[in-house]
């Protein structure tokens, strides 16, 4: 009875804290606007096979012809090619290709890396973080002394040495982000860890008998994933800055990928007299990785009670 | 420290001899003219084939026996890397085969000269973006910082360089030439020089130093004008880690007792702001300088990539084509000696600036 009280207490007070961050989110534009790219950006990738041929972007004849037939704007580039006749919105790509197909089929690309990068990049740092930070003594001292070597390396380094060691393809692409990126998640899986474990609860557990994997993935754990959470959010944007920056200088599986950076690898190469190849992959990359990350601030803002106004 | 650079040593000598095939190794050396008996003692020389190896085709397909233990490898390479011996590059130097260290060395001081540069920028821009947002919190000057810092943030260094280069080369122009010059460190070519761009002579390696140095204005003027598109586009996109932990240190410094307690005594907004709180906002900042170090290392890989600026980051991604490991792994050095001592002196640093921590 009284144990059902107190959960019902408890309950009515995480909903009135819901409903007033939410309150606090509908009242910021900004977090409005990332909130709605990022729905936007996820939706877009799940039609993309919708609007454009998913399977057209290597069925292209190969030839060099870079066209940019929009009369709403022109550049102060000579255009090499006569395209008239065809629509092209943002123009083609060096390979002749519609650079807007290109860009939807590209997206839903990119959010799956950084999905899988985020995923992955959580689950490891989930586990040996709260490892860590639970087990304490030797098992920390080795988990913390193994993060700081990866993150004594700039990250691109590292990756280009992995993906050229391992070999161009999207999964060691992936994998070479995910190798950059655990160690954040272990370090800040570990100081949450640190400080929910000598929480009274945990104490009160063990005497209770309660062994250490129980109260670790039952009760420590789901306690302090929540900042884990907001940073993943936060994250997805910039892995898929890291992403498009690895396929942009070159290590790409296939130059023919629709993939934002590697389309606008095509861009610096004819940059004076194509500018439009870079500069519509790199716009969408921005939109995207502002929206998750206007949507990232925006969530820590409002959880966050020392900033909170 | 020295365990972190010890263990980044193993990480890296495995990533790029163990996992390859061990004639990598050997690429710098050999050439298709030299027989068989020559690639094998150069093999042996290098330390990957033992000295009871029957011939080099036998190591090329890896017979047993004849490949040295990769732990054996890594400890004969430690040596030789100790005492600074990185062995030979197949990247372009001045002439024919060089050694890594001197071709890195060589293009060591412009990503030296653009990652200063472009932290002094990131601090000039970051910190006073930081105390408008944090004194003006959810109001107009707030908004716009945050616009910046988080549009930094997410904005892809190659494309803000590639927009700042159609702005200012493409559009901006003046007597058909570009407003900035659109690559290169203007080490040698002096476009832009009044005149006769006079002698030079390397001091340091840096052009901006050796053109003061040399009391070549010209000059000076040159490489100041060539930097300031990519340092700009390193500075943009890495602010936003400063301007954030400024304000958020700024917005919780503000609201302690003793600024109250100024603001009671009648103190000015300004007084207040930058003498009294600035102080104790700032010192946490200097915390992300290890981070803001890795952060510029790394980004200038993209930068002289995208600005062709003659550095060690453009030069790693035709050292990766290529698969010059040699190169690669001083590479990878060198930038970790330089966060792991980073964090030191900001650790140091920390700890004599603010009197309440003492280790």
């Amino acid at each position: 009875m009284g144990q059902t009280e107190k959960n019902s207490v408890e309950s009515r007070r995480r909903h009135s804290e819901l409903r007033f961050a939410l309150h606090l989110l509908r009242q910021n534009p900004i977090v409005m606007a990332g909130l709605v790219i990022s729905v936007a950006t996820v939706v877009l990738a799940l039609l993309s096979n919708l609007l454009v041929n998913g399977a057209s972007w290597h069925q292209q004849a190969l030839t060099l012809r870079l066209c940019w037939n929009n009369p709403a704007f022109s550049w102060p580039v000579t255009n090499l090619f006569n395209c008239a006749g065809q629509v092209y919105p943002l123009g083609t790509d060096a390979y002749g290709r519609s650079l807007l197909q290109m860009i939807i089929l590209a997206i839903p690309i990119d959010l799956q890396i950084a999905l899988e990068v985020v995923a992955s990049a959580v689950a490891i740092g989930v586990i040996f973080g709260s490892l860590a930070a639970y087990m304490g003594g030797l098992i920390d001292e080795i988990i913390l002394r193994i993060t700081d070597i990866f993150l004594a390396v700039p990250w691109i380094l590292l990756a280009i040495v992995l993906i050229v060691v391992l070999g161009r393809s999207l999964t060691t692409l992936t994998l070479a982000v995910i190798i950059t990126w655990w160690p954040w998640y272990v370090r800040l899986m570990r100081s949450q860890v640190i400080g929910e474990k000598e929480k009274l609860y945990v104490e009160r557990l063990r005497m209770m008998g309660a062994g250490w994997p129980r109260i670790l993935f039952r009760h420590v754990i789901p306690n302090s994933i929540y900042p884990i959470l907001v940073q993943s959010t936060l994250d997805i944007g910039s892995v898929i800055l890291t992403v498009s920056a690895l396929t942009f200088i070159g290590l790409t599986p296939n130059p023919l990928l629709p993939e934002l950076g590697n389309l606008s690898n095509q861009g610096i190469e004819y940059f004076f007299t194509a500018p439009w190849l870079i500069v519509f992959p790199g716009l969408t990359i921005l939109i995207i990785s502002l929206g998750f990350n206007l949507l990232g601030d925006g969530i820590r803002d409002i959880f966050d009670p020392r900033l909170r106004r | 420290m020295v365990f972190v650079l010890l263990a980044l040593s193993i990480l890296i000598f495995y990533l790029t001899r163990g996992l390859l095939p061990p004639t990598t190794a050997l690429a710098p050396y050999i050439n298709p003219r030299l027989t068989d008996a020559g690639k094998l003692s150069i093999a042996r020389a290098v330390g990957v084939a033992t000295s009871t190896c029957p011939s080099f085709t036998d190591f090329a397909s890896l017979q047993s026996g004849c490949v040295t233990p990769l732990w054996t490898q890594y400890f004969f390479w430690l040596k030789n890397v100790l005492v600074g011996n990185w062995g030979y590059t197949l990247l372009p130097g001045i002439s024919g085969t060089e050694s890594t260290w001197s071709v890195f060395f060589g293009r060591f001081p412009y990503t030296a000269e653009l990652d200063i540069v472009a932290a002094v920028l990131t601090f000039l821009i970051g910190v006073p973006l930081g105390i408008v947002s944090a004194t003006h919190n959810n109001k107009l000057p707030d908004h716009l910082s945050r616009i910046v810092s988080l549009g930094g943030y997410s904005i892809p260094q190659f494309w803000f360089g590639a927009m700042l280069l159609i702005v200012f080369v493409l559009y901006l122009r003046i007597g058909g030439l570009g407003l900035l010059p659109a690559s290169g460190a203007l080490g040698t070519t002096c476009a832009l020089c009044f005149g006769n761009p006079g002698n030079i002579t390397a001091y340091t390696g840096v052009p901006l130093l050796d053109a003061l140095l040399s009391l070549n204005l010209p000059y000076f003027w040159d490489s100041v004008v060539a930097i300031i598109l990519p340092a700009l586009t390193l500075a943009i996109t890495s602010l936003g880690l400063l301007t954030r932990i400024v304000r958020s240190n700024m917005m919780e410094v503000l609201r302690q007792d003793y600024i109250t307690m100024a603001r009671s005594k009648g103190l000015k907004e300004r007084s207040i702001i930058y003498s009294h709180a600035l102080r104790n906002a700032i010192l946490p900042a200097i915390t992300v300088a290890g981070l803001l170090v890795t952060y510029l290392i790394g980004g200038s890989v993209i930068v002289e990539i995208v600005f062709s600026w003659p550095g060690v980051g453009s030069a790693a991604l035709v050292a990766a084509d290529v698969l010059d490991i040699n190169f690669l792994e001083l590479f990878v050095l060198v930038a970790g000696v330089i966060i792991v001592v980073t964090n030191l002196v900001v650790d140091i640093l920390y700890a004599v600036l603010d009197p309440r921590i003492r280790y």
